[in-house]
């Protein structure tokens, strides 16, 4: 179990304390999503604010699994949201609900660091990678990706799904149900 | 239709809905898919874990200055909203104007003392107050975009909750399944035959105890007979749902013979 679970727990009490501990285990994370996504540091660090300050007001939105998975896909929907507001229009959501329940991501996630994962992924295959990164950190749908890319749209369905079963073997059994 | 090839196709579209590249629509599509199907729901299940993965690559050092900067800017609003928010509880509870002048007091004390724990680090880090007018206008147009999206999205991802959660009671039919939870109930079905021209399909609600099927909404599915849709009715109150091929616009009772009747018990 990561140690955001536990610090959620306190935070739903008020503990400043524990909401301090947890910006300090991932305002990286956070900031890095933001980073990636909106290409700007300073949109990077206001999106952070934006979403520890939600993680603040509103805890009871984190229902238990991953708290890295959680917030990871909190910070990634909240990008969507502003490249959407910059008419960029990005329609793809991260299905942020799913699970609600089970140790899936829970599994996943415990033994797993960055470096572990930017190693799996430079063992992809060049065009799958950029696809999936592109999708993942561009908030690009598949028909945007076929389009900005110049693939025909089956050809990126395949990469990606390709890609990702590849990813979640290279992870190993941490991935694995 | 092949069935065989729809269901790669949609095989296809779980790895893209696994890392969130769908647009609503097809991601709906897709939810109805794997709510019936057993296999593609462990596969979507794998790849999710890979999808979520990828997040953790972005992790990387952020400068010192600007992570103290950050979580400073983030304490100050914490604590100053903190007290705003004891100052109203105050407010609520005691009716005692000395208390809630002595409470008012310490609640601007509170808010001059997050006030100038601010300036000082204005004075500190210069590029706060820019910083901080940027973060006005990225929350102004995140407020916008949400309050725009919010309606939706909550209906979306109530009912892809439901469809997904293991405390929703699924009745299978031979073209997908009703689920129920709580007082909700849907259709979620994936193989529905093509519909001829100028006919629909209908959904039908028997209220328990009752020997009358109420007409329900009408819906059309897409080209690939997938279609997911929440019945306005109080699953609660229901004994059995149908579903029928009738005329465009409905009909009080149904016409034909049910595509299915499946009792919710």
């Amino acid at each position: 179990m990561d140690p955001g679970f536990r610090l959620m727990e306190r935070i739903r009490a008020r503990d400043v304390g524990a909401f301090e501990a947890l910006y300090d285990a991932y305002h990286r994370l956070v900031f890095g999503i933001g980073l990636r996504m909106l290409g700007d540091p300073g949109m990077a660090e206001d999106l952070t604010q934006t979403v520890f300050l939600k993680i603040w007001t509103a805890p009871e939105a984190f229902r238990g699994g991953s708290f890295v998975a959680w917030v990871s896909r909190v910070t990634r929907n909240r990008a969507l949201d502003v490249l959407r507001s910059r008419a960029v229009r990005p329609e793809a959501d991260f299905p942020a609900d799913l699970p609600l329940d089970g140790a899936l991501d829970e599994d996943v996630m415990a033994g797993l660091d960055a470096q572990r994962v930017r190693d799996a992924l430079a063992m992809l295959p060049a065009e799958q990678r950029g696809l999936i990164e592109l999708g993942f950190f561009g908030g690009m749908t598949h028909q945007e990706l076929a389009r900005r890319t110049e693939t025909p749209l089956g050809t990126v369905k395949t990469r990606i799904r390709t890609g990702l079963r590849t990813l979640r073997e290279a992870l190993g059994e941490g991935v694995s149900r | 239709m092949n069935d065989a090839l729809d269901r790669e196709a949609m095989m296809e579209l779980v790895a893209l809905y696994a890392l969130g590249l769908l647009p609503r629509e097809e991601a709906a599509l897709v939810a109805a898919f794997l709510a019936g199907d057993d296999e593609a729901r462990a596969e979507y299940l794998a790849l999710r874990a890979g999808a979520d993965a990828i997040a953790l690559s972005a992790d990387e050092p952020v400068d010192s200055a600007r992570s103290a900067r950050m979580k400073e800017r983030l304490l100050a609003r914490v604590r100053a909203g903190d007290a705003s928010d004891r100052a109203v509880a105050r407010r609520r509870i005691g009716p005692n104007a000395g208390w809630l002048w002595a409470a008012g007091l310490a609640t601007a004390a509170s808010l001059l003392l997050a006030t100038i724990t601010s300036v000082q680090t204005l004075t500190m880090q210069g590029q706060l107050a820019q910083a901080g007018r940027r973060n006005a206008t990225l929350s102004a147009q995140v407020a916008q975009a949400d309050k725009a999206a919010q309606a939706d999205d909550r209906e979306d991802r109530q009912m892809i909750s439901d469809l997904f959660s293991p405390g929703s009671r699924r009745y299978e039919v031979a073209e997908g399944a009703v689920i129920v939870r709580g007082n909700r109930v849907y259709f979620a079905l994936s193989k529905l035959p093509a519909l001829p021209k100028g006919k629909v399909y209908q959904a039908w609600t028997l209220p328990k105890g009752g020997k009358t099927v109420q007409p329900s909404l009408t819906f059309t599915p897409n080209r690939d007979g997938v279609a997911v849709v929440p019945l306005p009715v109080d699953a609660t109150k229901v004994g059995a749902v149908a579903l029928s091929v009738e005329p465009d616009g409905g009909s009080k009772l149904p016409t034909t013979t049910p595509t299915f009747v499946r009792p919710l018990s």
